[in-house]
């Protein structure tokens, strides 16, 4: 009996190791397979798919701050709001080009992050979770309350989109190939020496500035990075509905975030990725056989923390290395 | 005929002195609604505070706690209305019941995860809100409720020129009297004293052969009562509606902010400013006095992280 149950134990750590070793392969293969999704699946799971590649580049950016440099930031739907506005509002108000809009909603994101992030690394743990919050919540208000410039709730709506990128699956395609052009790009910077040292700052502030590291300006880095790709899921949000609205400032849109970072697992890369794919889809399934979603998702998200901290990556990557001979 | 009429005579004898007595009427009701709305603000604000200053968890769910203190009051009034006065019956037992409830809540759930990084409370509290909310939604359905102003403060007292509901100013009252009482059980009781202990040194109380445990459920308990009556205490005054909860939980997050993470006199303090600025707010910049609430706590954290009325040590 206890040796079938080691046997295959061994088989799945065997196949995850295969996993680990072709890396690149498999990283290939799941973008073949992302890519290929569309001729598979019906409009309605495309437009899934599209809502979990933007879900998947906010929680990576988030986890860029959270995961790897420790700081557990309570605002990135204030950064994405901007993004998400500021492609709308150009689009709409001054008639911008869509792909200079595009553009313009991250680089918006870098600014205001940059000046929010300049007061915020200057506090840490919990402190620096509600000073985010405050600027968040700030920026949820007066995105709320100026009728006049963003349309208050009545929101920003029939946003025009190109004709070429009009259809949703034109769009997912669009939407994929930003997701991984971030994912790429964070996969460089967290493990360049910059992504070594937000990981030293994450272990130990102290012994950080030690080393010679200047810890606050580390972190207003990372602050800003993780603000021009919360401001890319944002614009690419914008694009995809065709309408902004101010919930997506709001409080409880960070918690989702955050949500889907933990329930992939942070401290991995691609956990936030694992979380999105299946925060949205336990939201799908579970909203369409009852309408109390709200009180399975909780449950599932209090056993999660309780059994599974590590998130799901984090519980595949335990099976690794337990499956791994000792001393290795 | 009309240039008889009282208020026109009051015109024609000078407009600037009428003109002040206005706005002095004016500021003199904004003062009460402000400290009334402030009270009631800091009764559900201090369990939070308390709740953190002991247990060191920042519990999100307070205002689902809340709610559930608002529905309960309701729920009991409206199903019991032949027994008279059953809406002070209902702030008795309501808030009772919550408190049992959080004392599940924490010996089942929370119990488990103190000393963990404080993100995974902030997630853990998350899934309470969303299951204390889908709770509610399936006990009473997803509707408006409301009671009217309960016997016998359903009248209104003359203040200056104008009229001020009673209710509101015995939520001052109640206030006030939370505060003090508070105070006193802190500080005088043997509970209090073991409280402050905790707070201070776990290890130290536990090694004294105290029961830490129990007393952090106690805690938790006396927090979410709080939070219960301050639910209960504002059916008359909000729409009791699911998501009543998200507006309450930030307000409190302003306020514990405002005064310092933990300290109860500052949760008062906090409060007041609060309600001050909000109730004085709307008559200067109507459109921004949401935000001035966030502008402060911004304001506070950048300058005094710990809090006007808090202690460094949680920094």
């Amino acid at each position: 009996m206890s040796s079938k149950v080691q046997l295959k134990t061994i088989s799945v750590n065997g196949f995850l190791h295969g996993v680990m070793r072709h890396r690149w392969a498999w990283l290939v293969i799941a973008v073949g397979l992302m890519a290929a999704m569309p001729s598979f699946v019906g409009m309605s799971w495309v437009s899934i798919l599209c809502e979990i590649l933007i879900l998947t580049v906010a929680a990576s950016a988030l986890n860029l701050i959270i995961g790897y440099t420790g700081m557990i930031s309570f605002g990135p739907a204030g950064l994405y709001a901007v993004g998400a506005y500021t492609t709308a509002l150009l689009i709409v108000k001054a008639g911008a080009p869509f792909g200079l809009a595009m553009i313009a909603g991250p680089v918006a994101a870098i600014v205001v992050s940059l000046v929010m992030g300049w007061f915020c690394v200057r506090r840490t743990a919990v402190y620096f979770a509600l000073l985010t919050l405050a600027f968040s919540q700030l920026i949820h208000i007066i995105i709320f309350k100026w009728y006049g410039f963003t349309g208050g709730d009545d929101g920003i709506v029939e946003i025009p989109v190109p004709g070429f990128l009009f259809s949703i699956e034109s769009y997912y395609y669009f939407a994929l190939a930003c997701t991984v052009v971030c994912l790429l790009a964070m996969w460089v910077i967290v493990n360049s020496a910059f992504g070594k040292a937000l990981q030293v700052i994450r272990e130990n502030p102290g012994r950080a500035e030690f080393i010679g590291i200047n810890v606050r300006r580390y972190q207003l880095m990372a602050f800003v990075i993780q603000g021009f790709f919360l401001g890319v899921a944002g614009s690419l949000l914008c694009g995809f509905n065709h309408n902004v609205f101010p919930p997506i400032a709001d409080w409880t849109e960070s918690i989702h975030m955050i949500i889907a970072c933990l329930l992939g697992g942070m401290f991995h890369f691609f956990g936030p990725f694992v979380g999105s794919a299946v925060y949205i889809l336990l939201d799908r399934v579970v909203t369409s056989f009852t309408e109390y979603s709200f009180l399975v998702l909780g449950i599932v998200i209090v056993l999660l923390v309780l059994f599974f901290k590590g998130g799901i990556a984090g519980f595949v990557s335990e099976r690794l290395s337990a499956g791994r001979p000792k001393g290795n | 005929m009309l240039l008889c009429s009282p208020d026109r005579v009051m015109f024609k004898s000078g407009e600037r002195g009428i003109y002040s007595d206005m706005n002095l009427q004016a500021l003199l009701m904004q003062l009460l609604s402000g400290l009334s709305s402030g009270m009631l603000i800091y009764l559900i604000a201090v369990g939070l505070s308390l709740i953190f200053g002991t247990l060191k968890v920042f519990n999100l769910a307070h205002g689902a706690i809340y709610m559930l203190g608002a529905y309960l009051c309701v729920w009991l009034t409206s199903s019991f209305e032949q027994i008279p006065g059953m809406f002070w019956w209902a702030v008795i037992l309501g808030p009772f019941l919550v408190a049992l409830f959080g004392g599940l809540v924490e010996v089942v759930l929370l119990r488990r995860i103190y000393g963990w990084h404080f993100m995974y409370e902030f997630i853990l509290t998350f899934g309470l809100i969303l299951i204390i909310s889908d709770l509610v939604k399936i006990l009473w359905g997803g509707g408006f409720h409301s009671i009217t102003y309960p016997w016998p403060l359903n009248g209104t007292v003359k203040v200056a020129a104008g009229t001020f509901p009673l209710y509101n100013l015995f939520l001052v009252a109640v206030g006030v009297s939370i505060f003090f009482g508070l105070r006193a059980l802190l500080r005088y009781t043997r509970l209090g004293k073991v409280i402050r202990g905790v707070t201070y040194n776990r290890e130290i109380m536990s090694a004294l052969g105290e029961n830490v445990p129990a007393v952090y459920t106690v805690v938790f308990m006396l927090g979410c009562w709080l939070g219960g009556l301050g639910g209960a205490l504002a059916t008359p005054l909000v729409a009791v509606t699911l998501g009543m909860d998200t507006t309450v939980i930030i307000q409190c997050f302003i306020v514990v902010v405002i005064g310092g993470l933990g300290s109860l006199t500052g949760a008062f303090i906090g409060a007041l400013i609060l309600g001050l600025l909000d109730a004085f707010g709307i008559m200067v910049l109507p459109q921004l006095t949401i935000a001035f609430g966030f502008i402060l706590m911004a304001v506070i954290l950048i300058v005094r992280p710990y809090g006007l009325m808090g202690r460094r040590e949680y920094e």
